[in-house]
């Protein structure tokens, strides 16, 4: 028995299993001891970069917080707290304009606990000031918000996803699986219908719909998802139709309807790559609306986030909410995974904190991957790719 | 299964009585103390903070087994004879299942007002969780308790997936067991009379994983992160606030050894005084002494008291991390079991003669006692448990020195720095 297996102290050997402690770092989410969004309020489940480079982030647990973090400061910055929301789940978008879109709810993938009597979960809008790098960090101060008003009654926004160029927002709700759009410009609300009917083939007390935790928006503004059975959906924004599609989220046959899209990218050329919550990678090609199983890069469930870096890789983050999160990496050239390590910061004695959950994942306009904590104590990491 | 280990055999040919106080055998040099092993369990290879005299004289003891399954054991202190209750992998029923084993009992057990013994399961090997939450890895803790009128473990079942409980302790006023579990920090409780398992969040690294929770008089639950930082958990509000109060440390990088690597400094152990409704415990980087008192104001005061660790070694760089061997005797003084050399069984920074160091609540003097030793001189290497019984004894249990003889079998568990070593229940009694 060697001393790092029994001791339950770090040794050096542990950092074999974790990523290059050179490539990583992590921000606190606000100035301690005082100004930081507090535990219980910290788990970070969306991320967003505007087009100036600007990083923001909402969080969810007792409250919701949106920050942000300017990239030539370095710092997480929180702006207040979003009233009514408790929960902000991979729904967080930026308009060309520098507008930070919110979509809120009072809990996801719960079995829709808290939903009896529930009003909506509302979209709302923040515009950034010129002096936001300025303003003082005050935690308990609302952030100050439009409230665009409620996709659909008695649901969460569930996820968003932005069709910049047509300045369109779709989303999906939760528990009703609604797919919605808002049009920026005309400041409505359309709802096209449910992309799943019915809940999973479960035990009696799984009530979840099978939802596509994520949209994907293509160059000809098609929207694409996943829905009941783990099938994949196409949203055809000429026609305003969703159209079942032949193809299911990549996965072992006979597990679809417990498998859905948990997030999308899209490489340089406009091909889609995919990550599912039984942990498979795809490519989705959606001018011949073919799909690639590209494999499953780590021994867990879920792809939590996908993002492509300037070294042409994509990197990925994968584990459940009772697992511990894996960072890797993937090569579309050469079809070759890298297994690159727990997510973890050790700066001792200053800091050292290793992130289980990882729920947001974002590539920022100069190279830097952000990965946001999703856990009651949170922090914004920063992953330095080669 | 309970199986009654027979006297002789508990004894091992060693004498029956507790051993006279320290004066006669030179109070700045030794200090003998009275010992039960544990028979046919010299495999059983650790102990931390699972200790409890309870209140009808019987003492508990959790046994660790790195690799296999670990052990509940109680000595009946009426009638000097000691019991083993079972393989804990056994007991929770998983034998069968071929996945981590149920190694430990890792942290305090609780009385319950039906003088019932309450607990949680710990695994025991981690691989740097290269097999955590796999088929093969440790499945999950279980809620327990043990009834000594039946003689009975109740298995309340796995709590906690994939995680043990590396802390814990129990409150009979809202009849709960609670725990930080291993790897992932996160503080946890079992509410026995709904049958409900909570997980709360995370509080800590799973390095530096608060190593006691206190319990007050009011249900509120404490435990330390950070810097020195305390957390107290309100069950009646089901919130958990961090307190301004902070507890005396040493500066992370100051002191050597296992605090050095950590990335948080906490409390090593409490213990709750009923008299004075106040905490008392030692930091982990420095064996410094201090008091909590929760109910001082909005944060608690803290007051720092001195250091526990052997004299000599309060300025030194090399001061032994703190064990978990605190305990308040019936007649007002803390008892604390102190390391000569950093002291985690195998891992161990040499073997050396653990001290029993006291320290007067009354008077605020503390007086070591001496090197503990057995009554065939062999060394105390160290330990992680302590506890008072209702009749004052105090126990620890730890690492006692196996010595070898020609054509004999080692009955050792492993060694400490070279020394082999196997675990044993440790009394001492206080004039």
């Amino acid at each position: 028995m060697g001393c790092a297996t029994i001791l339950a102290q770090r040794t050096l050997d542990y950092d074999h299993s974790v990523v290059s402690q050179v490539r990583i770092d992590l921000r606190d989410l606000g100035y301690p001891p005082v100004d930081l969004i507090p535990p219980d309020e910290s788990a970070i489940r969306s991320l967003a970069v505007a087009p100036n480079g600007a990083v923001y982030g909402a969080t969810s647990g007792h409250r919701s917080h949106l920050f942000v973090l300017y990239p030539q400061h370095g710092f997480v910055q929180p702006l207040g707290y979003l009233k009514d929301v408790t929960t902000v789940h991979r729904s967080l978008v930026v308009a060309g304009n520098g507008d930070v879109y919110i979509g809120g709810s009072i809990g996801v993938d719960n079995d829709g606990q808290g939903y009896g009597g529930y009003s909506g979960g509302h979209l709302l809008r923040y515009t950034p000031g010129a002096n936001d790098e300025e303003k003082p960090i005050r935690v308990n101060a609302e952030c100050p918000v439009q409230d665009l008003g409620i996709p659909v009654r008695g649901d969460g926004i569930y996820t968003l996803a932005i069709d910049g160029a047509r300045q369109v927002i779709y989303g999906l709700t939760y528990p009703t699986a609604r797919f919605f759009s808002y049009s920026i410009a005309d400041g409505k609300f359309a709802v096209y219908g449910a992309v799943a009917e019915h809940r999973i083939p479960g035990e009696k007390f799984e009530k979840d719909r099978n939802i596509g935790r994520a949209l994907a928006v293509d160059a000809e503004g098609r929207v694409y998802g996943s829905g009941g059975d783990g099938s994949l959906f196409r949203f055809n924004p000429v026609t305003r139709v969703i159209e079942k599609l032949p193809l299911a989220a990549a996965t072992v046959p006979g597990r679809e309807p417990y498998n859905r899209v948990d997030c999308w990218t899209s490489s340089t050329d406009g091909v889609l790559y995919g990550g599912t919550s039984d942990g498979y990678l795809f490519r989705f090609n959606t001018k011949s609306e073919t799909l690639e199983n590209l494999g499953k890069p780590l021994n867990q469930y879920r792809i939590r986030g996908l993002a492509f870096a300037h070294n042409g890789k994509l990197y990925g983050v994968g584990g459940n909410d009772g697992e511990m999160a894996r960072l890797f990496s993937y090569d579309a050239a050469r079809g070759v995974y890298e297994m690159l390590g727990m997510v973890d910061v050790n700066h001792r004695p200053y800091y050292s904190w290793q992130a289980y959950v990882i729920d947001a994942v974002a590539m920022g306009n100069d190279g830097t991957l952000y990965l946001g904590q999703s856990e009651r104590k949170s922090k914004l990491y920063l992953y330095y790719p080669e | 299964m309970n199986r009654k280990i027979s006297r002789r055999a508990v004894l091992g040919g060693a004498l029956t009585a507790l051993l006279p106080a320290p004066a006669e055998f030179g109070a700045n040099a030794s200090l003998r103390i009275a010992h039960r092993v544990f028979p046919d369990l010299e495999e059983m290879d650790g102990n931390w903070a699972a200790l409890l005299a309870a209140s009808d004289g019987k003492v508990y003891a959790g046994l660790a087994n790195h690799g296999g399954g670990g052990h509940l054991v109680w000595y009946d202190s009426k009638t000097d004879a000691m019991h083993d209750a079972g393989n804990l992998t056994e007991l929770c029923g998983e034998s069968a299942l071929r996945r981590g084993p149920q190694s430990k009992i890792h942290a305090k057990f609780g009385e319950g007002k039906d003088g019932r013994i309450y607990f949680g399961t710990h695994g025991g090997l981690w691989w740097n969780y290269s097999r955590f939450a796999t088929k093969e890895g440790y499945p999950g803790a279980h809620w327990m308790a043990f009834d000594p009128k039946t003689r009975r473990v109740e298995d309340f079942g796995l709590g906690v997936p994939n995680e043990g409980i590396n802390t814990g302790a129990y409150d009979p006023l809202f009849h709960r067991i609670y725990g930080l579990t291993h790897p992932r920090g996160h503080l946890v409780y079992y509410d026995v009379a709904a049958r409900k398992s909570v997980d709360v969040g995370r509080i800590n690294n799973w390095e530096s994983i608060c190593r006691t929770l206190g319990i007050d008089d009011e249900g509120n639950v404490y435990g330390s992160f950070g810097a020195g930082q305390i957390f107290r958990y309100d069950p009646k509000s089901d919130t958990i606030r961090e307190l301004e109060a902070r507890v005396p440390i040493q500066l992370k990088g100051i002191s050597l050894g296992r605090d050095y690597d950590k990335s948080e400094t906490a409390w090593r152990t409490v213990v709750w005084d009923r008299q004075t409704r106040k905490f008392y415990g030692v930091d982990e980087s420095a064996t410094i002494l201090f008091s909590f008192d929760p109910h001082a104001g909005h944060d608690g005061e803290i007051r720092r008291l001195g250091q526990l660790c052997i004299p000599g070694f309060e300025d030194r760089r090399d001061v032994p991390y703190a064990t978990l061997s605190l305990t308040l005797g019936r007649d007002r003084k803390l008892y604390y079991g102190a390391a000569a050399k950093e002291f985690d069984y195998e891992g161990s920074a040499g073997a050396e003669a653990s001290h029993l160091i006291t320290y007067d609540l009354e008077t605020g003097k503390k007086q070591d006692l001496g090197e503990m030793l057995l009554e065939d001189g062999c060394r105390v290497l160290g330990t992680n448990a302590a506890d008072t019984g209702p009749d004052g004894t105090i126990y620890l249990v730890g690492a006692i020195e196996v010595r070898t003889r020609a054509g004999e079998p080692v009955r050792a568990a492993g060694k400490v720095a070279g020394v082999p070593y196997r675990l044993a229940l440790l009394m001492y009694r206080p004039h």
